[in-house]
């Protein structure tokens, strides 16, 4: 085994550093719900595919400013994930049959995407996909600067909020326990539609930075779930930079993994971290 | 200015409350005492709004609470130092205390609130940024307390605040419960700690397996046999 | 003539066997190839996952492990077909149980946790493939292999096979049903915790029925292997399998061995409607869909809705009436029974056990008393294995209990009742009875347990109630319930967690005569309770716990006339205020 060069080895670092932040982001939505709402929303992923097709077609066929879908991407978002905890709050269903719904939701929403944008691959061709910086003989590209700025700020924002703000203390209030928080006037069930709400938005970002960097393809779904969930996990559930650091901890490792072995191995990166993690905290 | 007239509440599949009626009046100390499994934790959580109430009503200066949401008790000037704290454990000091004053027209005096607080819990201004959880016994059951004084209640509900802490403790912290009263709150406070509790009250109740069995003055429930009889078994009589 | 279960699906499976015979296009021996393959694949997910509730995701793993093994040892080694089709069993349940082996251990989240890892194992096991000699990328082609020339035609071939795989799976998941591990593993799915506590090995069980599942899955990878002909990663470790699996089961109930065969029959019938051109993602789609509606609207399945009790009545019936049992038995001549020395236990800061030392007479009846938050609740606890101690033994019968999983700590002859009553909620007042008698230290088989269950059902007043749920009791009876729960068990120790609490008067009399009927029996009672008539009356010696120590021991009357208990009951009073 060839020990690669310096910069092979600081490209794999950066790559591996901007990978991580992409699960930060798709984990901080899922990490919120199942924190502070107890519930594991499989469907997040499929949500977030289905923001990247939008932008794509946003984008690509609508000819808008990719960073500008957001302004459409993320209220619809938002307002599907009030409506979908509301229609669920309605059932009142265990924990883990909520997984099994989202579990078809997901398998709903993939179709979905394939009737409309059949299972050919789709790149979204932007502006800011030929741009990129260059720090002495590292590249930066730009969708991958976009990425880490959201995730580092949207993580650091939802920290803050949770930390700061009245409702942020609310949420971890009445997510540890409802019925007392709501003795002290706390709305449970309002919050947790925000709650829902800003996940999905999330989701929808996500989405906006999957289409800028990956091809896409409805199968590609499933891809992600390990890594991530992975991530949540050994973030800790409901911490807002959990999912971010842990993510870049396993984009490093598979980064460093690909580097130095095949370029392949990489989805037995996460699952060994985890499986690890798991018997470490037992 | 409380009224708990002949309610009705249920525990699970059982009936816990039978025809139970209170009244507490602005600034009064009541007291409700009776044996485990009596219900007196029960009867204040259907006053908070934890526990619906099937039968009877209840009612805060004659407006009845009955179809109240849950949260929104708090408005109506009802704070809860719940049995066992629970505290927001993932919370710090402050942040539980601030919790305390979400209600909006608590959330506005909070500055001053907290003061309040600090002056008469010294040891929360100590360590504000500490997870509530880590506190000792005694610390958290001031820490209820103060959560449940921002709320600037106008009757603040005590389920056995004794619990679980050392009797010199449990002195201290009654002596706050005087002082609390002393500033116009009404308590209502139900408690294993008997004789302490009779002590701070003007008046008592006591709940035998969901009944209201005996009301009046401390020194005359002391005198009856009930008391004893229904903490101790015969043997105390003896 | 009576035909029992095992016996229909005999004559099903003859009767199906007949079908090639038959002559039919190949079309319809492929598509009943087609049914009997996924009923295969929903019904060995139902044994793990329907029985104890351990929901997998990854069902598709084992299949696609399965397939590869074939695969790879009769594409790449010639090995012959048939003789693939164990190694495949073998190497699925090995795989399965290995991942097994770390979650089953993890406390929290054991569920969820364990729904997302199997979800993860199959592409971290597709990856595998992909990218070794196993697969490579341009999947494996099995056309060269010979197929066993079963029967005149293919379809014929692969219709037998499948047929064999089926009745097979059927005789298992039903065998496992009806033995002890099946309610071992329902008792697991209602209340994993309190199954242990009753005797139930919980993960030796839960291994188990994983292997067996996943064993049978591989099996069935292995045969469509060959049916397939040309095997690829992205076919194999779809995300279909699991969907599709998960929605039979949960479409045809999951509570039933039979549920998932109905379930796929239904689905295939519908998926085969879709299948043709244009519609297959919509089939997709209507999968999904499907799954969330049998979720919300009918969770407990189709057989779950259509027939509740049918079993439970049709055994009932079949049973002898109930003969009396054996008393307890009385094992060593030790006149201690129990002993605890310096136990401790804290929970987060708060000391609930502190040193605390007291002995059990063999024959006596301990009552167990003290306020509120004194410790109890949480000494019985660690007696019976729920929590560790900190510090401190607890040695029963001479033997030191420390560090034994709680189902050993319930053969070796202890038994507790709940505060709050915790039945298993899905089995009848009667299962419930009969399963600590089969895993407690009784160690009954089935047909003993039930007649020791009904016999304590009698003894406790709930004889009329066997085969109705516990939801369809009142408190009392519950109560009584957890009585007869630990008196079937056959222990020489019981623990009695405040069983008078919330009861009137009335039953409170009735539950002291029963109470004292048990002692009389043989057996010893230690009883938590607040209820202080009650304690008077039936405690030999009482001991006092206050803040997690032990402040008084000796005669009920005498103990609770001394000052230091008063105090500690009512507390002490100010100074300065004089009390009549």
């Amino acid at each position: 085994m060839t020990l690669p060069s310096l910069t092979l080895l600081g490209q794999s670092l950066l790559s591996g550093i901007f990978i991580g932040a992409l699960y930060g982001l798709l984990g901080l939505g899922l990490s919120l719900s199942w924190g502070l709402l107890r519930q594991i929303n499989l469907a997040h992923f499929a949500l977030a595919f289905l923001g990247a097709y939008l932008t794509y077609q946003l984008a690509s066929v609508g000819g808008m400013d990719p960073l500008l879908t957001l302004a459409i991407v993320a209220p619809c978002f938002f307002a599907f994930g009030v409506l979908m905890h509301w229609l669920l709050a309605r059932f009142s269903i265990s924990p883990f049959n909520s997984l099994l719904v989202s579990f078809g939701l997901t398998v709903i929403v993939e179709s979905m995407i394939q009737w409309i944008w059949t299972a050919d691959y789709r790149r979204l061709e932007s502006a800011y996909g030929g741009m990129k910086f260059k720090i002495g003989t590292l590249y930066l590209p730009v969708p991958e600067m976009i990425t880490l700025a959201t995730a580092v700020a949207l993580s650091l924002l939802t920290w803050a909020a949770l930390r700061y703000t009245d409702l942020g203390k609310a949420m971890r209030a009445a997510s540890e326990d409802a019925p007392i928080a709501a003795a002290f006037g706390v709305n449970e069930r309002v919050l947790s539609l925000i709650l829902s709400g800003y996940a999905a938005a999330l989701a929808g970002v996500a989405g906006l930075c999957l289409a800028l960097s990956f091809t896409l393809a409805p199968s590609q779904i499933y891809v992600w779930i390990g890594v991530v969930f992975a991530a949540v996990m050994i973030g800790g559930l409901g911490n807002p930079i959990g999912p971010l650091v842990a993510g870049v901890v396993i984009g490093v490792s598979e980064a460093l993994t690909m580097a130095l072995t095949a370029p392949t191995w990489a989805p037995l990166v996460s699952f060994s971290l985890l499986i690890a993690v798991l018997l470490v905290r037992r | 200015m409380l009224e708990v007239d002949r309610i009705q509440v249920a525990y699970g599949a059982a009936t816990a409350l039978w025809d139970v009626s209170i009244r507490i009046a602005a600034g009064e100390l009541v007291c409700v005492v009776g044996p485990n499994g009596a219900g007196k934790t029960t009867l204040i959580n259907a006053i908070a709004g934890l526990n619906p109430i099937a039968a009877g009503t209840l009612a805060m200066d004659g407006r009845n609470l009955n179809r109240l949401p849950h949260n929104q008790f708090c408005d109506q000037g009802i704070a809860i130092v719940p049995e066992g704290r629970r505290l927001f454990t993932g919370l710090t000091v402050r942040e539980n205390l601030e919790l305390g004053s979400y209600r909006r027209s608590a959330r506005t005096q909070r500055r001053q609130s907290l003061d309040r607080v600090y002056s008469i819990f010294p040891v929360l201004r100590e360590r504000p940024d500490a997870p509530a959880g880590t506190l000792s016994g005694g610390q958290q059951q001031m820490l209820a307390i103060g959560r449940a004084l921002m709320a600037q209640p106008r009757l603040l509900l005590l389920d056995e605040p004794s619990l679980g802490l050392a009797p010199s403790v449990v002195l201290e912290m009654f002596k706050v419960v005087r002082e609390i009263n002393g500033g116009g709150v009404a308590v209502l406070l139900v408690e294993q700690n008997v004789a302490m509790a009779l002590e701070l009250a003007a008046r008592a109740y006591v709940l035998e397996e969901g009944r209201i069995v005996a009301e009046g003055a401390p020194s005359e429930l002391l005198a009856q046999p009930h008391i004893r009889r229904a903490y101790l078994g015969d043997a105390a009589d003896s | 003539m009576r035909i029992s279960v095992p016996g229909w699906i005999g004559v099903a499976g003859l009767a199906f066997a007949a079908v090639p015979f038959l002559e039919l296009p190949a079309f319809y021996e492929t598509f009943m190839y087609l049914v009997f393959h996924w009923i295969v694949l929903a019904t060995s997910w139902n044994i793990l996952s329907g029985y104890s509730g351990y929901f997998s995701f990854g069902h598709g793993a084992f299949f696609g492990a399965g397939i590869y093994t074939t695969a790879t040892l009769a594409g790449s080694y010639g090995v012959p077909f048939l003789w693939t089709l164990p190694a495949a069993a073998l190497v699925s349940a090995l795989f399965g149980m290995g991942i097994g082996a770390v979650v089953f251990r993890v406390g929290q989240l054991r569920g969820e946790l364990f729904a997302l890892i199997t979800l993860a194992v199959t592409f971290v096991l597709a990856t595998i493939v992909l990218n070794t000699r196993i697969d490579g990328g341009q999947g494996v082609n099995l056309g060269g292999v010979a197929l066993p020339a079963i029967l005149s035609s293919p379809s014929s071939t692969f219709y037998v096979l499948a047929l064999a795989m089926m009745l097979a799976t059927l005789w298992i998941a039903y065998g496992i049903y009806r033995s002890k591990l099946g309610t071992g593993l329902f008792a697991i799915h209602d209340d994993e915790d309190v199954a242990e506590v009753m005797g139930v090995p919980t993960f030796r069980y839960k291994l188990l029925a994983f292997g067996v599942s996943c064993g049978l899955a591989g099996v069935a990878g292995g045969i469509h292997a060959l049916f397939v002909s040309y095997v690829t990663v992205g076919e194999t470790f779809s995300i279909l399998v699991p969907i599709t699996v998960v929605l039979m089961s949960v479409l045809g109930g999951t509570r039933h061995w039979l549920g998932p065969a109905v379930g796929a029959t239904v689905i295939t019938g519908l998926l085969y409607a879709f299948t043709a051109g244009d519609y297959a993602v919509a089939g997709r789609a209507a999968l999904g869909f499907i799954l969330i509606v049998v979720i919300l609207f009918l969770p407990e399945g189709l057989l779950g809705r259509f027939i509740p009790r049918l079993q439970g009545r049709r055994r009932s019936a079949a049973m002898p009436a109930a003969a009396p049992a054996a008393p307890a038995p009385r094992r060593g001549v030790t006149a201690t029974l129990l002993e605890v020395h310096g136990v401790s236990k804290a929970f987060s800061g708060v000391q609930a056990l502190d040193g605390v030392t007291l002995q059990v007479r063999r024959g006596e009846i301990l009552g167990l008393v003290g306020p509120n938050g004194s410790g109890k609740s949480t000494l019985i606890n660690v007696v019976s294995g729920h929590y560790r101690s900190n510090d401190g033994r607890v040695v029963f019968e001479g033997r030191d209990l420390g560090g034994l999983a709680a189902h050993r700590i319930a053969r070796s002859g202890i038994a507790r009742t709940y505060q709050i009553p915790r039945p298993f909620a899905h089995l009848s007042v009667l299962q419930n009875v009969a399963l600590p008698a089969m895993f407690g230290h009784a160690a009954l088989d089935r047909a003993a347990a039930e007649r020791e269950a009904r016999h304590w059902l009698e003894f406790t007043g709930l004889a009329a109630k066997a085969d109705a749920l516990p939801e369809d009791l009142n408190l009392h009876q519950r109560k009584f319930l957890e009585l007869a729960r630990a008196l079937a068990s056959h222990s020489n120790l019981l623990l009695l967690d405040e069983v008078l609490s919330g009861l009137t008067p009335a039953e409170i009399d009735h539950a002291i005569r029963t109470v004292r009927a048990i002692r009389d029996r043989g057996a010893t009672i230690v009883f938590v309770e607040h209820v202080m008539r009650a304690v008077m009356e039936l405690a030999d010696r009482i001991v006092v716990l206050n803040y997690g120590r032990v402040i008084a021991e000796g005669g009920p009357k005498e103990v609770m006339g001394r000052p230091e208990v008063v105090t500690a009951y009512l507390g002490k009073p100010q100074t300065g205020k004089p009390h009549a």
